[in-house]
Order: structure tokens, then C-alpha cells, then sequence
């Protein structure tokens, strides 16, 4: 199987896992177990086979950004790369919904926070946990866990 | 302590050993990655896919580690809980650990595991691998005695004497083949190799395989259960105990036939 064929897998995967965490508040449970577990385990498979297989060979390496850019000049490390963001990114919706469900964090302001996960990782988790603050901050009498 | 119950998995035929339990199960699972790995992998080492050797190795310590997780019930009583039984087998389960590791690394740097004298570091690893392996197929012999000598087994004389053989053979036998085996430049005895080959197994049907030996060697601990089991169930009580010493004197036998077949160079099924 070809990097390009199991891109190719990998994104509509990762779709379904964000759409189940969209539709979050209809079945709870399954987005869990979805978007937190399945989709992110098989990702992480996938991840796992290609550094097994092609980690060895590939150029590049950690120590300078030069070596990181050469690193994802191999198309299978890229690919690697890009699975590792769609599995992470993932898992951190998913604790964003849990941690939103926990706390009674209106899903209107979740939603937001999900599309911008979804599309630039850190930045989406970033403004979750700003929203979250602010909302704490601005409600001392709400029990807070 | 209900809650704790509850949450637990429906009782296993294979509780009596926890660690080696859930070793098996784990080496299960880590076929999910070295699976997809063969299929996304191009790379072939001498003719098949570079994952074909970690996958046997986790499926040989996938039933390994299960079948020592069923006969840990016939341990003596306590034993399982002393506290030297479970540093040792929290040891044997780390070996096997380190030994997959190697492998699996072996076939990751695209070179060999076993026989590789290619640099110091490299034939370092398969002789310390050695001791290793000898070391947790050692979990077979300790096994193996404790049951044979536990005059309060619930099992009839004839199985208890069948286990117990058959784990203290596993290791009795796997010592001089596998350490045989270890010692020649590779696995294959005599020339010409073009690759006809058994299915499945991979052993030669053109020279000899010092493989077959060393299987059939360590699955000892599963032929004369069984054959003790058919014993038992088939024979009257006072003929069942030499049959198990006939079916284990035979195996013995199998073992030599395949091992000196492949010492001279010869397919045992051509």
C-alpha cells in the first residue's frame, strides 16, 4: 500500500471522527468512544506501521529545524507527521467535548473551539481553554471541578 | 470490592498467571502494528517481507505465554503468589519484551536479528539474546517441575506427569536445538537454497532447516498434554502413566530425527 493510498484512508477517518464530535450532545457516548478512542487507535496504527517502516531510512532528524524540514522532505515521514496531527488533534477535541460536558460549557461556544481544533490544532485548544477561563473567572458561584 | 468485581472481564481459562496473560494478549496486539507495517512495507529480507520474522516471533510468543497462563492452574497451591515466582515471571515476561524489541529493531534497520556478526554491537546483541532466550524458556522447566512434583494436584497422575513432562521437555529439547541452531552461520543446512519452501512455515524442502527441530522441540509443552489428556480419557488407569513416558520417549525421538536429518543437510519433507 502507497503513502498516497493510505492519505488518502486517513482523512475522511479523521472527518468522521470530528463529525461524531459535532453530534456530540445527540449520543454522547459514541463520540466518546469514536472521536477519543477508535479513530485516533487507528490512526496511531497506521502511524506507528509507517515509522516502523520507513523511520530507519528517512533523512533528517530533531536536533535542528533544518533537520526537521529534511525529515518531512520524505513523503512517508510526512505522511507520518500528518496522521500524528490528525490522531493528537482529534484526542484533544474529544477531551474538549468530555471536559465541555463536565462542566456544563455551552455547546454553542464549544463549537468554535472544535472547527478551529480541527484546523489549527494548538490554536483551537488554546482559545477552549481561554473560553473556559473567562467563563470561570465571570462565574464564581457555579461549582467548579 | 463488588465495584472491583464488576468492572473485571468474565473469569478467563487463563487467570491463574496474570503477567503471562496479559504478555500473551499484548503480544496479540502488537500484530495490529507489525501487520499493517508488512503491508505498507517494500522491503524483503532473504525473499520475504522484512515483517514476516517479527510477526512469526509475536505469534510464538502469543501462544507461548498463553499456554504457561493455562497450566499456571496446576501450580502448586500459593506458588503464584510468592513473591520469587513473581519477580521471575515479571523477568521472563521483560525478556521476551527486550527480545521482541530486538527483532522488531532488527527488522526496522533492515538487517539481520539472529546471526548477525556484521559489527561488535550487532553480535553483542544476538549472544546476549541467547542468554535471554534461554533464560524465559527457563519458565517452562520451573513450571514444569512444580507440577510434576505436586503430589496434591487435582489432575489425574497420567496428565499431571504429561504436563509437567512435556513443559520440562519444551526446555529440554529447545536448549540443544535452538543453541545448535544459534551456533551455525544461519538457518539452513547444506546448498543449494533457490526458496522452495513449505507453506507457512517457510522451512526448506531442498537442504536442512534446524527451524523444524527447534519447533517441534518447544511445542512439546502441547503434544504430550494432549497426548496425556487422550490417555487419560482413552486408556484404563494403570496404562495411562506409560503411555504418556511412551508418547514422550517417541517425541524425543521426532526431535533427534528432524535435528540430525537437518544436521546432515537433508529436508525433512522434500
Amino acid at each position: 500500500m502507497s503513502p498516497d493510498i493510505l492519505f488518502q484512508f486517513s482523512s475522511p477517518l479523521a472527518l468522521f471522527g470530528w463529525a461524531a464530535l459535532l453530534a456530540a450532545p445527540l449520543a454522547p457516548a459514541l463520540a466518546d468512544r469514536v472521536a477519543g478512542l477508535v479513530v485516533p487507535a487507528l490512526l496511531s496504527v497506521a502511524y506507528a506501521a509507517l515509522i516502523l517502516a520507513f523511520w530507519w531510512d528517512a533523512p533528517g532528524g530533531f536536533d535542528s529545524l533544518a533537520a526537521v524540514q529534511a525529515l518531512f522532505t520524505d513523503p512517508r515521514i510526512a505522511l507520518a507527521g500528518w496522521l500524528h496531527y490528525l490522531a493528537f488533534d482529534l484526542l484533544v477535541g474529544a477531551w474538549e467535548v468530555r471536559t465541555a460536558r463536565r462542566e456544563g460549557f455551552p455547546y454553542l461556544l464549544l463549537v468554535p473551539c472544535l472547527v478551529l481544533t480541527f484546523l489549527f490544532g494548538p490554536a483551537g485548544f488554546l482559545a477552549f481553554l481561554g473560553l473556559r477561563l473567562a467563563r470561570r473567572a465571570t462565574r464564581p458561584m457555579e461549582a467548579t471541578r | 470490592m463488588t465495584a472491583a468485581l464488576a468492572i473485571r472481564p468474565a473469569a478467563t481459562p487463563f487467570d491463574a498467571e496474570p503477567r503471562f496473560a496479559a504478555a500473551g494478549l499484548g503480544f496479540a496486539l502488537s500484530l495490529a502494528v507489525t501487520l499493517a507495517a508488512a503491508a505498507i512495507d517494500p522491503r524483503l529480507f532473504q525473499g520475504d517481507n522484512i515483517w514476516l520474522k517479527p510477526i512469526k516471533f509475536q505469534i510464538a510468543l502469543t501462544i507461548f505465554f498463553l499456554t504457561l497462563a493455562f497450566f499456571a492452574r496446576w501450580l502448586p497451591a500459593g506458588m503464584t503468589e510468592r513473591r520469587a515466582w513473581r519477580v521471575f515471571a515479571s523477568l521472563v515476561v521483560a525478556a521476551t519484551v527486550a527480545e521482541m524489541t530486538w527483532i522488531a529493531g532488527a527488522a526496522m534497520a533492515g538487517t539481520a536479528s539472529h546471526f548477525n556478526q556484521e559489527t561488535p554491537l550487532a553480535a553483542n546483541l544476538y549472544r546476549l539474546m541467547g542468554g535471554l532466550a534461554v533464560f524465559f524458556t527457563s519458565a517452562t522447566l520451573v513450571m514444569g517441575v512444580a507440577i510434576w512434583r505436586d503430589r496434591a494436584s487435582p489432575l489425574p497422575p497420567a496428565l499431571r506427569l504429561a504436563v509437567g513432562l512435556g513443559l520440562v521437555l519444551t526446555f529440554a529439547l529447545t536448549l540443544p536445538t535452538a543453541g545448535t541452531l544459534s551456533q551455525m552461520p544461519g538457518h539452513f543446512v547444506g546448498t543449494p537454497v533457490t526458496g522452495a519452501a513449505l507453506p507457512v512455515f517457510g522451512w526448506s524442502r531442498e537442504v536442512g532447516d534446524l527451524r523444524t527441530a527447534h519447533f517441534l522441540a518447544t511445542h512439546a509443552m502441547h503434544f504430550l498434554p494432549l497426548a496425556g489428556l487422550a490417555a487419560v480419557l482413552a486408556l484404563p488407569g494403570r496404562l495411562a502413566k506409560p503411555a504418556v513416558w511412551l508418547a514422550a520417549t517417541g517425541y524425543v525421538a521426532l526431535v533427534a530425527w528432524a535435528f540430525t536429518t537437518a544436521l546432515a543437510g537433508l529436508p525433512l519433507i522434500a
